[in-house]
């Protein structure tokens, strides 16, 4: 079995695109929560999220047209040229057809399924636009990014919702574990979308103006967008070529509550928990920092914390949400968490929990790195990603030993 | 080789419920033909005709007919408690799930749950879940005036996660979005979850449901003068090691040979050296000599169609038989690849000898794929 490695990072975000802002953006706390502005939510009780207005495809593209695909794909390929660009990685020095692309994703190219519908509403089903009909397909989250690259390997797209890009890591993890494949590019991309929007209102799930994870108010999600996505390599490979080494991916768990479409588990996301401290072969008491789901609704969070009481017991380490800065990107959450475990590992932080106010009586043995970044020693971290349908994904993330 | 083998499946559509009624119809079709020297080969039937399709949407269609299961009522199988807000891809799903857990003989109890997961292809999740709580945010009076219970449905793994809500499936729990691909990308994916050691048996399966909006994709997305009948299936399989626990069901009938895949960016030529270079390394893989793939199940439609045909008979130096999946059962995206399988597996009388085949698929964009599989004809299918 290979060891594998993240050497390239690559963030599409509302606190930053590329992996200087967003670090500078996890370290300062800021908030990309803005009004929404990419439909009119003027209906809407609530009308903030976390869009990436700043996101000019055109100009971090350099081979896709950005006209010919959706604003997933343009989040995934932008998300993916920026980690190539980071990781230093001359592309002829490696076998195209042995890099591939793993995206994650909860809703695909919704904003095209959002414009072909307004279409079928206005003029009827015959009027749907064929081009626009030619972009609905989820698939071509992970095919944009191989045809920006020029990459001929794997093109896979996992549409797991809310913890996809955690297993589009960890399949990504086996590719290069077990040899299949020598580079790839892993994480997820969605984008803001009016039924998202509406239907996690009337879920009662979603916040007026601020997403306050694991404080005693927490009172919902803000929905967010962007890409995020890292590329991983061999070890060996890696060390050859004289790569900058962030982090080493030690393993994954997936497991499935099969018990309720929408409420978490907490027994079965313990479970999940366990097996990925398996998978990667480490203890509870390794694990230095656990980037949490933490969506800031009271269920998820609630069944989150207890379920980390129960795995580590009376050694509980710092538990932060980025979701109070970015949102809830969906299918790209925890791309994003991976990312800033990532930089936790590598600069010796904690990502804050912000907009927190006030503690939580029934969770008062977690620290949530309340609303400033700390400086730590981190060497392993739990990236948490858990989601409707009862799909639960854990990746670890360590330093290399 | 990838040492997986199918210990049981179902497909699910207009030829009805489970592999006895694809049988049938393939039987019909005359796809099993004997050869002098008493084998037998499979050969290109004609395409089912399609059905009048109007009792089942409200909305306007292209045109009245299409391959669809007309009279497919979930509750006839599963009952009224817990399905009444599945959408029709996630109730032929789920169907297809249970059936394919049944002809397997596997059981599954709260000793084995969390070794066994399921894995769905789809292209999009149901376009009309989605499309329809998006209509709703935009007619209704207010825009969030839409149905909190059908949410869920929009989002495309609610298959999956249905199926193993009604199976008690714990284990790896995956949808892949890959149109054309995803069966073939599922079979990837399951395969890797068992051989890495994560579960130690997998659903592996693709859905598609019949519905105006699909209709219109591919009224409106076809080739100018080549109308092709909008499908719907879900196919699912039952893989496990070759050694394998007793509970994953006690006859194999295919092994899994080899499983590949490439990205042609662009399509085009670029693709066509991506689906020959897939071959070439499933067949290395398989450590098969390639002539003895007699024939090849493509997602092609019409005679000239041959974007798989021809890359494919490139890499294996002769021309097998070929089927074209989608000129069978209509345009069924996510599910050609299960149809592939399915039609494989269902055509062939009990007595024949042990075959192999080759699976292709290729996406618009430059996706493709390729599956090597040997099936032991008839190895189980009595008394299923």
């Amino acid at each position: 079995m290979n060891r594998v490695v993240v050497t390239g990072l690559g963030p599409v975000s509302s606190i930053g695109i590329g992996v200087s802002a967003f670090t500078d953006g996890l370290r300062t706390g800021r908030s990309g929560i803005s009004p929404i502005s990419s439909f009119d939510a003027s209906g809407f009780p609530h009308r903030n999220a976390g869009e990436v207005p700043d996101f000019q495809p055109e100009r971090l593209l350099r081979r896709i047209d950005a006209a010919r695909w959706g604003r997933s794909s343009q989040f995934a390929a932008a998300a993916a040229r920026l980690a190539l660009t980071d990781s230093g990685l001359d592309p002829a020095a490696v076998e195209a057809d042995r890099v591939g692309a793993v995206v994650g994703t909860t809703s695909g190219e919704s904003v095209v399924v959002e414009a072909v519908t307004a279409q079928q509403v206005e003029g009827g089903f015959d009027q749907m636009d064929p081009d626009l009909l030619g972009q609905i397909t989820a698939g071509r989250l992970a095919h944009a990014v191989n045809t920006e690259l020029e990459l001929t390997g794997e093109s896979l797209t996992l549409a797991t919702a809310c913890s996809a890009s955690n297993y589009a890591i960890g399949y990504a993890y086996d590719m290069l574990a077990t040899g299949e494949a020598d580079v790839m590019f892993a994480g997820g991309a969605d984008s803001v979308c009016r039924w998202a929007h509406a239907g996690f209102y009337r879920l009662g799930a979603l916040t007026a103006d601020a997403c306050s994870p694991f404080d005693r108010d927490r009172s919902g999600i803000l929905t967010g967008e962007g890409g995020a996505i890292l590329m991983l390599e061999n070890l060996d490979q890696a060390r050859d070529r004289g790569a900058r080494i962030y982090a080493e991916v030690l393993g994954y768990g997936l497991n499935c509550d099969a018990n309720h479409p929408v409420a978490p588990d907490r027994t079965s996301i313990a479970e999940c928990m366990r097996m990925a401290h398996r998978n990667a072969s480490i203890k509870p008491e390794d694990v230095d920092y656990i980037s949490a789901h933490g969506t800031g609704t009271p269920a998820n969070d609630s069944v989150e914390a207890h379920a980390i009481l129960d795995v580590f017991g009376d050694r509980v380490p710092p538990v932060s949400s980025i979701k109070s800065m970015i949102g809830h990107t969906m299918g790209a959450a925890s791309g994003f968490g991976a990312i800033a475990g990532t930089l936790a590992i590598a600069h010796g932080f904690l990502p804050p929990t912000i907009n927190w106010s006030n503690p939580d009586p029934a969770l008062d043995r977690l620290d949530p790195v309340p609303n400033t970044a700390r400086t730590a020693a981190v060497r392993v971290v739990q990236n948490n990603g858990f989601a409707f349908g009862g799909n639960n994904a854990i990746v670890l993330i360590g330093a290399v030993e | 080789m990838t040492g997986v083998v199918v210990t049981g499946w179902s497909a699910v559509g207009p030829a009805g419920v489970g592999r006895a009624a694809l049988a049938d119809r393939l039987a019909g079709a005359q796809v099993a033909v004997p050869t002098t020297d008493g084998r037998t080969v499979l050969a290109e039937p004609a395409p089912a005709t399609p059905v009048e399709v109007t009792t089942l949407v409200d909305e306007p269609l292209p045109t009245l007919t299409g391959h669809a299961r007309v009279d497919f009522d979930v509750r006839a199988h599963l009952g009224r408690k817990g399905t009444s807000f599945y959408d029709r891809a996630t109730a032929l799903a789920v169907v297809a799930c249970g059936d394919a857990l049944r002809d397997a003989q596997a059981d599954v109890n709260d000793t084995n749950r969390a070794r066994l997961g399921v894995v769905l292809g789809t292209s999009l999740g149901s376009f009309r879940s989605t499309s329809g709580y998006t209509r709703d945010t935009l007619v209704q009076e207010k825009p969030y005036q839409v149905n909190p219970v059908l949410f869920p449905n929009t989002v495309m793994n609610c298959a999956a996660g249905q199926a193993a809500i009604r199976y008690g499936l714990r284990g790896v729990n995956a949808t892949v979005a890959t149109g054309p691909l995803a069966f073939l990308d599922a079979l990837r994916y399951g395969s890797n979850a068992i051989t890495c050691g994560y579960v130690d048996a997998m659903l592996v399966g693709a859905v598609e449901e019949f519905s105006p909006h699909r209709a219109w994709v591919t009224s409106l997305t076809g080739r100018p003068g080549q109308q092709v009948p909008t499908g719907e299936a879900a196919t699912v399989f039952l893989l496990a090691r070759t050694v394998r626990p007793d509970w994953t069901g006690p006859y194999p009938e295919a092994e899994i040979l080899a499983l590949t895949t490439a990205y042609g960016p662009g399509g085009g030529a670029a693709a066509d050296r991506a689906l020959t270079g897939c071959v070439r390394r499933a067949v290395r893989r398989a450590g098969v000599d390639p002539i003895e793939i007699t024939a090849v199940l493509t997602g092609e439609t019409e005679p000239d169609d041959t974007d798989e045909y021809v890359p494919a008979c490139a890499a294996l130096g002769h021309q097998p038989t070929r089927l074209r999946v989608s000129r069978l059962f209509g345009r069924c995206d996510a599910a050609t690849g299960g149809l592939a399988l399915a039609t494989f597996l269902a055509a062939a009388p009990a007595e024949a000898a042990p075959t192999l085949t080759l699976l292709t698929a290729r996406s618009p964009d430059g996706g493709t794929a390729a599956a090597i599989v040997r099936g032991w004809f008839g190895a189980g299918a009595s008394g299923r």
